[in-house]
This record gives structure tokens, C-alpha cells and sequence, in this order.
């Protein structure tokens, strides 16, 4: 039967749980105290205690602003987009009924790009919007477009996901054409490479936005548990369950988006960890969404952050892009997950 | 009688001349270019300049009539050859179209990165311009003992000096045979070396470190910073001042904990033109440095030790002599050459 | 009557697909729907449970307008059975039969023993009581079957409605699921092909052909030779079998 059909009892899950909290805290630490240089744990220990609980002891304000503006601030931001990513894939892929399905199938990453290309142009300037918010609403409107579509064709699956690709290329076109008849190419085409996704922009005001984004998504995600495991066979057969598909989809869709162009417009787009965590989450504690939403989240967390580590030590010096240590890790993984489900019938 | 005098005059002048040594070009001539094999039958009448440092060399040995078009550029170019270029068609500000360099039926098309013309140049392989008959020339400086596979900046397994560009020149000046002209830059500019270096000779012992800027894709994220073997780190290496960085890539992708580590005593910061990024402006760049609260605690900001370098200085080019000196002035106005 | 529906019309774009259709189902019995491929059949059952809405007309369960139930109220009374309702998740049987206690269960409620009764009487009446573990890919047609009608009686519907249930399945697993549906204490609505099943284990029947209905009242009655003919466009001899007492219809080749 294999580890995928194992049913776990409610201990081992929370075990489980418990094992996987202490797991992120864990990682947390170990990005504080590891990265591209090296700092002594005790510094390490230090400089978080001086800016959590005030004590003052004797530092390197480098050491200290590296510790706790850096090291900190970006592991926290890398946990929360991670799980956001995780749990965006579970429900896209729970209601699109489409294991492929992850966060930027929406063209939510196009509609980014297009939105910070305008904010470049249009320079509404680094005042009043900023990069990043130009990047959230591009993204809100490339969702807002394809929902409008598939509500219009018919809200079945196979037509969200057409329907995103409609959206996705169509904003990708809008973006070329701003950037080949802009008189600011050169400062158009600058804004690509940033949407590429990097943690090492991220400070502390990064932390207050994508924090509590994936805490408010995790919350509403939970309290559609039922209406998740419910789609499974299809939204008649979710409808036959009481279940009231329309306003479900659209929560959960917005929810989803929500998160996603949040994520986006803080760190720019890391592939592969909405793909493949649901996936992993899944092969461990099983289907039923009470428990793979939590576990994803988690999971997703953990994954992010080793990510950011491997990113900044695995070559000395310099900075791995972390969509490159994400795929380097997560197209492995997901293909032995693919070999391990693979039907026995 | 005079006119006898005039006549032995002028061809003992002649002679005088032909004496003096200096070598004609014998055509054909054949160069080992960066790989290949590159023969000229004769000098080049009309030359496509991909690349500033290449336009800028040219201008220096007197070929700008020569030249029917120019590409990339990072800054303004020198000063004293602003007039000339101005009467050059600039084919793009960046990367130009292979049609746009083919459409002036040049018979030379000399490119200072491989990138630009090469396996996998954005402009066209050397192959597409032979096959078309046009001769291609590539800078030196970018092909010997380095790796450009990746596209990128590339990976310098040697240190850069100064004597890949004399390479350059002395190519370049057979070429179209103007060697004499070759020669005189030549010295020129080993003569500003040496007198700049000399200008803060006592600096020399203080192995002081200092690093390279030259833009960020964001503005709080990784720098672009010189490699160890990069024209900076040859500007570093005349001046007797440390590199912060060890890595071989030319222009490696840095995090500020790295830069911060080795508290520079000078941060070298890249001005130019282009607009590509944010952080391409040097004053977004000294704004963040004073207000990162990482950066803000290093000596070299805390005492605005910033030294402004245009960036086709930072280029291993004949503008590195310039590097030099502005760099030489800045340390020793900051009173660090004692 | 425990299902009435009374004139009812549903149009898809602009093709009328139920045109007028009346019928009504007693308590505790069962009513086979019959007719050729686009009768309406599908949408019909799909407007009894109310997942479209109808254009015109009103049905009723056990008397109240199904317009004015709640959705969730719905759910907890009719369950349907589709045709074909496949997933690659890695589900197993018992996370498939769980799945029918959701409309009784709130967002908060935690498993209760009444919802593992009903779980465990679901798959015993459909005779995969001890198969609760077993992955749902490694299920046959007729078990997957079985499974989904198991979700559908986990809902402790007092009405059920099945979609052509015994389509891909082999004859044993017919009969076994069409036995399984008429021994029920539930009022069912089976839409099917085979007209001799359907006379076997139906208590009525009604044919729909265009969207409209052309027969309705006990097989003997509804499975004429002209009917089925007219209707199905085939030639066939009907007559009472000695064998179990109901129609029992033989077709003529050619």
C-alpha cells in the first residue's frame, strides 16, 4: 500500500505538527545564525536579544544590523511566502481538479510584470506606488480579467485554466508592447529581471505585508475545509453536497490571488514551491485538507527558508537566484513523488 | 644648387624616415583573434565599433573616419573626441541589430565584449559576418584566459592588466597600419600609469580594501561587485589596495552581509547613462548606502568615502588609465595615503 | 408524493432541453427514467436536486418547492449518484464515503459517532464494509461505482437520485446495484438504457424523448411494442416473463 495510503492516527498527526513547528523554528535560527558570512552563534544570540528584549550587550552594530535587518527579516518574509505559495497551490489545485495547477496559473505573474512596467513608465514614481504596488495591483487585475473570462465561459475547470492562459499571455503581450514602444525600454526591460524572484531586497516593512497575508489566507483557507475535500469529484458533485460552488470559487480564488500577488509583489516570482509542496504535503498526511492545508503551509515555510540558505552559501561570495536552488530541488522531488503515486491498477 | 639641396634634403629624409624602423603593415595579414584566424588583404576602408572602450581606441589612433557606425555605450565619451563622434552615426545606445551593422556594408566589425559578436553574441556570430565577407575583430580583453559560456559577464581566470589593451592596440594599429600611432598611445598611457601610481606611492603599504559597485537589480538586493581578476581589481592591484572579493566571475551577484564583512575603507561607486536599473543612478546608490542600516555603520560611508568612477572605467579598456587616476586622487584626498 | 414535478422547462442557450415535463414519485418507490441519449434525462435529475434552475415550472419535494429550501437543506434530504465522477487525487473508499456527511456537518463540528453509523451502514448496504482502505485508484468500475452510491446513502438522503449508474459496469454489478436501489427504503429516480432492467426493478417509469414526456405509469404499461419502437427506433417483442413476472422485452435484428 505504500506511505501515500497510510492512514495516520491523530497523535502521529499532531506529532507530526508539533515536529514540523519546531522544524521551521529551527530553520528560522539556522538562517539568522548562517549565511553568507559567518558570525558566532553567540553574536547571533546576542544581537536578536538586544532587539527583542532590550538588553544591551556589546556589539558590531554591522553584526547587529546584519542579524536582525537582514537575517531575520528576510527568514521571516521567506516563511510566510512560502507557505502562502504552498497553500495557494493546494486550493488551485483542489479546485481546478488539476495536479499541475499552481499559484501563477492565473496570470498573476504576468499581470505583476505589466504592472510594474506601467508604474515605470507611467512614473507614478517610487512615491506614491512604488514598484511593489504596481506589481500587487498588475497582478489583482490580470486575476480580476480572468475570473471576469471564466465566469463568462462557464466556470468549469478546464475553462479557469484556459482562461488563465488566455490571461497570462495576454498580459505578457501588453507588457512587451510597453516595453518595445516606451521611450524607457532600456528601464522597462530592468523591471523583468526584478519579477524574477529574490529575497535579497526584503527588510523589515517586507515582513508586516507578507506576514499577516499568509496568516488572514491560512485562516480562510481553513475555514473551507469542507468545501475543499468536496470538489474533489467536480463541482456537481459538490453542489449535490450543499456546497455553494459559485461563492466558493470565488472566496477561495480571491483568496488565492490575494496571496499570490502579495508574494509576487515582495519577492517577484519563485516557481516549482506551489507546485510541488501541495504534492509532498500530500504524500505524507494524505488528501483530506484538514490536514494538508496545515502541513503544506508548513512545509512550504521550511522549504522556503533552507532555499534562501542554500541560495546565499552554496557558492562563497555570491548569490544563487533562489527560483534556480527552488528548481534545482523541488524538479527531483516532484519527480520521485510522481514515481512513488505512480498507479499500481 | 638649391634645388640639389632640396633634393638631397628630401631624400635623405626619405631615407631618415624608412630608417627610423617603424613597420609597415605587410598584407595580407593574419591575427589570431580570440580563436580564430582572421586575414585582412588590405587596411579596412569602413568599420562597424560595437563597444565604447573599441570606439574610443579607435578615436585615439585617428581612425575616426573610418568608422561608419557605433553601439553600445555607457557614458559619454571622452571629451576630446565628443566632436568627432558626433558625426558618427550611433547605431543603438545598447545591443544594435545584426541588420542595422550589416546595413553599412562595413568590411570590419570590431567588438570589445564577446557577447556582442561571438558563439553566442546578441548581435551575430562571427561566422553570420564571414559569411557575408565582413572581418570581424574582438577585443582581447574579453576572450583571453576568460570564460564567456554563460553569457553573462563571464569568468576571468587571470588577472587583467593593461597589457591585453596594448595587445588590443597593437592589433588594431597593424591592422589598418598606423603603428606608429599605436606606439605613441601606448606610451602615453604607461606614462599616466606610472605617474598616478607614483602620486600615492606611500598608500602602497596599507593594502587598504576597497570594492567596486557598479549596480543592483534592486536597489536593497545584491550588488554587482568586481571580481579579483576584473579591470578594477588591476586598478586595485597597481594602487597596492585590496579587492574585498576572491571570486573569478568578472561581475558576481553579491549580498551587502559580504560587503559589509570586509568594511571597505573606499567604496568605489559606477556612474553612467544608462537607466536600466534603479541603482544605476549613483545617487540612488549613495542614498541607500547612507541609509541601509547595515551599510550606514560602514567607515567608508560613515566618512563619505565615495569615489565617483564612470563606469566604462570599471571596463577593461585604455579608460582603466583613468580608474587610476581618479581613483589615486580620491584616496589620497581622503588623507589615506599617509 | 415524496418527489412531484409539476410542468417544469429548462432551456440551455437557446435550445429547449425539458419541455413541460410533469411526474411525480411515491414514497419509497422507485421511478426508472427512460430515453434515448439527449431526452433531457441528465438535466432533468440535475433540476430535481436543484443544481440548474428550472425556466418554468416547480418541483416539489415532499410538498415544499424546491426553490424555497435551503441549499444546505437540500443536500441533507436528496443525494445524486453521476455517471462518471473520476479523480486522481489518492483518495481511499473511506475518504470517498466520508465525503457524503458534508452537508450535515458545519465548519466546525467535529466527527461525530452518528456520522460514522452512517458511513459504516453506507458501505455495508452496498457490500464494501471491509474494504474502507483501499485506494480509490485500485478500484473496478462497478466497485467505484458502489463507492460513490455508498457516498450518496452516507448522506441519509430520504430521496436518490442515480445518473445511469449501471453504464460501464459488467452484468453481476447491474443487477447487483439496480437489487441494491430497489430494496431501498429511499424514494429513487434511475435513469436508464437498458429497458429490460428497467422493468425488472422498477416500480414505474417514465420516457422522455425531446425533452417531453411520452409514457409514464407501471412498465407493463409504458413498454409497448409501438413505444419502444416509436421512441427508441428498434422492433421488439414484449411479454410477461415466467421467470420473474415482469416485462421482459426481446429485440428483432434487421
Amino acid at each position: 500500500m505504500g506511505l501515500a495510503a497510510k492512514r495516520r492516527t491523530w497523535w502521529a498527526l499532531l506529532a507530526l505538527a508539533m515536529a514540523a513547528v519546531i522544524l521551521l523554528t529551527f530553520m528560522i535560527s539556522l538562517a539568522v545564525s548562517i549565511g553568507e558570512i559567518s558570525i558566532p552563534l553567540s553574536t547571533t544570540v546576542k544581537a536578536v536579544s538586544n532587539r527583542l528584549f532590550g538588553t544591551s550587550f556589546e556589539l558590531s552594530r554591522i553584526h547587529q544590523g546584519i542579524v536582525w535587518d537582514y537575517r531575520l527579516s528576510r527568514a521571516l518574509v521567506a516563511a510566510s511566502t512560502g507557505a502562502s505559495l504552498a497553500l495557494s497551490g493546494v486550493v488551485l489545485q483542489a479546485l481546478l481538479r488539476n495536479p499541475l495547477a499552481e499559484p501563477f496559473v492565473l496570470g498573476i505573474s504576468a499581470g505583476a510584470s505589466t504592472g510594474a512596467v506601467c508604474i515605470m513608465i507611467l512614473g507614478l514614481g517610487y512615491g506614491i506606488l512604488g514598484l511593489s504596488g504596481g506589481a500587487f495591483l498588475g497582478a489583482v487585475a490580470a486575476f480580476l480579467f480572468v475570473g471576469l473570462l471564466a465566469a463568462g465561459v462557464g466556470g468549469t475547470s478546464e475553462r479557469i485554466i484556459l482562461c488563465g492562459v488566455a490571461g497570462s499571455q495576454l498580459f505578457n503581450a501588453l507588457t512587451s508592447y510597453i516595453v518595445t514602444t516606451s521611450a524607457n525600454a532600456e528601464q522597462a526591460r530592468g523591471v523583468m529581471f526584478w519579477l524574477l524572484g529574490s529575497m535579497s531586497g526584503v527588510r523589515w516593512p517586507d515582513v508586516y505585508l507578507s506576514g499577516p497575508v499568509a496568516i488572514i489566507g491560512f485562516a480562510v483557507c481553513m475555514a473551507h475545509v469542507r468545501v475543499l475535500d468536496a470538489f474533489i469529484f467536480g463541482t456537481d458533485a459538490a453542489a449535490s453536497l450543499g456546497i455553494a460552488v459559485k461563492r466558493a470559487q470565488v472566496v477561495l480564488l480571491g483568496v488565492t490571488a490575494f496571496m499570490t500577488a502579495a508574494v509576487v509583489s515582495i519577492v517577484g516570482s519563485i516557481g516549482f514551491v506551489g507546485l510541488v509542496i501541495p504534492h509532498a504535503a500530500r504524500f505524507v498526511v494524505g488528501p483530506s485538507h484538514d490536514r494538508l492545508l496545515p502541513a503544506a503551509a508548513l512545509a512550504g515555510a521550511i522549504f522556503m527558508v533552507a532555499a534562501d540558505i542554500i541560495s546565499r552559501v552554496i557558492i562563497p561570495q555570491q548569490i544563487l537566484p533562489i527560483g534556480v536552488v527552488t528548481a534545482l530541488f523541488g524538479a527531483p522531488a516532484f519527480a520521485l513523488i510522481l514515481y512513488r503515486t505512480r498507479r499500481t491498477a | 644648387m638649391r634645388h640639389f639641396l632640396t633634393t638631397i634634403a628630401f631624400a635623405l629624409g626619405l631615407t631618415g624616415f624608412a630608417g627610423s624602423g617603424f613597420a609597415a603593415t605587410q598584407y595580407p595579414l593574419t591575427i589570431d583573434n580570440c580563436g580564430q584566424k582572421v586575414t585582412f588583404e588590405k587596411a579596412p576602408a569602413k568599420i562597424v565599433s560595437i563597444g565604447q572602450g573599441m570606439t574610443e581606441i579607435l578615436f585615439s589612433l585617428g581612425l575616426a573616419d573610418k568608422i561608419a557606425g557605433t553601439a553600445v555605450w555607457v557614458g559619454p565619451v571622452l571629451p576630446q573626441y565628443a566632436e568627432v563622434n558626433s558625426k558618427i552615426p550611433r547605431l543603438a545606445d545598447n545591443d544594435p541589430s545584426f541588420e542595422s551593422v550589416v546595413g553599412k556594408a562595413p568590411d570590419l566589425v570590431v567588438a570589445e565584449f564577446e557577447w556582442h559578436v561571438g558563439a553566442q553574441g546578441s548581435v551575430g556570430t562571427r561566422q553570420q559576418f564571414s559569411e557575408l565577407g565582413i572581418n570581424t575583430y574582438v577585443a582581447p580583453t574579453d576572450c583571453v584566459a576568460k570564460v564567456n559560456t554563460d553569457g553573462g559577464d563571464g569568468v576571468r581566470k587571470e588577472l587583467f592588466t593593461m597589457d591585453l589593451v596594448y595587445q588590443e592596440i597593437v592589433e588594431l594599429s597593424q591592422i589598418f597600419d598606423v603603428r606608429d600611432r599605436g606606439d605613441a598611445l601606448i606610451a602615453d598611457l604607461k606614462k599616466r600609469e606610472a605617474d598616478a601610481v607614483a602620486s600615492i606611492a606611500a598608500a602602497k603599504a596599507m593594502n587598504l580594501p576597497i570594492v567596486f559597485w557598479f549596480s543592483s537589480r534592486e536597489v536593497n538586493g545584491d550588488a554587482y561587485i568586481a571580481g579579483k581578476n576584473s579591470a578594477p581589481a588591476y586598478i586595485l592591484k597597481r594602487l597596492g589596495a585590496r579587492n574585498v572579493l576572491t571570486t573569478e566571475e568578472e561581475w558576481p551577484m553579491v549580498g551587502w552581509e559580504t560587503i559589509s564583512q570586509a568594511n571597505p575603507a573606499v567604496i568605489v561607486i559606477a556612474t553612467m547613462d544608462r537607466r536600466r536599473y534603479a541603482a544605476d543612478d549613483p545617487k540612488v546608490k549613495v542614498d541607500f548606502l547612507e541609509k541601509d542600516p547595515v551599510t550606514s555603520q560602514l567607515d567608508a560611508v560613515k566618512n563619505k568615502h565615495f569615489v565617483m568612477m564612470d563606469a566604462q572605467s570599471m571596463n577593461p579598456t585604455i579608460r582603466t588609465i583613468d580608474g587610476i587616476e581618479v581613483l589615486a586622487k580620491g584616496i589620497k584626498s581622503f588623507g589615506l595615503a599617509q | 408524493m415524496s418527489i412531484a414535478v409539476d410542468t417544469v422547462t429548462f432551456a440551455a442557450g437557446n435550445s429547449l432541453i425539458v419541455n413541460g415535463v410533469s411526474l411525480t414519485v411515491e414514497k419509497g418507490k422507485v421511478l426508472g427514467l427512460l430515453g434515448p441519449n439527449g431526452s433531457g434525462k441528465s438535466s432533468l435529475l440535475r433540476l430535481i436536486c436543484r443544481l440548474r434552475k428550472v425556466k418554468s415550472g416547480v418541483i416539489r419535494l415532499g410538498g415544499s418547492d424546491i426553490a424555497s429550501i435551503s441549499r444546505s437543506d437540500i443536500a441533507r434530504r436528496i443525494a445524486l449518484v453521476e455517471q462518471q465522477a473520476t479523480t486522481d487525487t489518492q483518495v481511499t473508499v473511506m475518504d470517498v464515503v466520508r465525503l457524503g456527511r458534508t452537508p450535515h456537518r458545519g465548519p466546525l463540528s467535529a466527527w461525530s459517532a452518528h456520522d460514522d453509523a452512517a458511513v459504516s451502514d453506507a458501505l455495508a448496504r452496498v457490500g464494501m464494509q471491509g474494504r474502507a482502505g483501499q485506494p480509490w485508484q485500485t478500484l473496478s468500475g462497478g466497485e467505484r461505482q458502489r463507492v460513490h452510491i455508498a457516498r450518496a446513502l452516507a448522506q441519509t438522503p430520504s430521496e436518490l437520485l442515480l445518473d445511469e449508474p449501471t453504464n460501464h459496469l459488467d452484468i453481476q454489478h447491474q443487477l447487483d446495484i439496480l437489487g441494491l436501489v430497489s430494496r431501498l427504503d429511499v424514494t429513487s429516480i434511475v435513469a436508464l438504457h437498458d429497458l429490460n432492467l428497467a422493468a425488472m426493478f422498477c416500480d414505474s417509469l417514465a420516457v422522455l424523448q425531446n425533452g417531453e414526456v411520452v409514457a409514464a405509469g407501471p412498465p407493463e404499461e409504458v413498454l409497448t411494442q409501438e413505444l419502444i419502437e416509436r421512441v427508441f427506433g428498434v422492433r421488439a417483442h414484449v411479454q410477461k416473463s415466467s421467470v420473474h413476472g415482469r416485462c421482459n422485452i426481446q429485440y428483432m435484428a434487421g
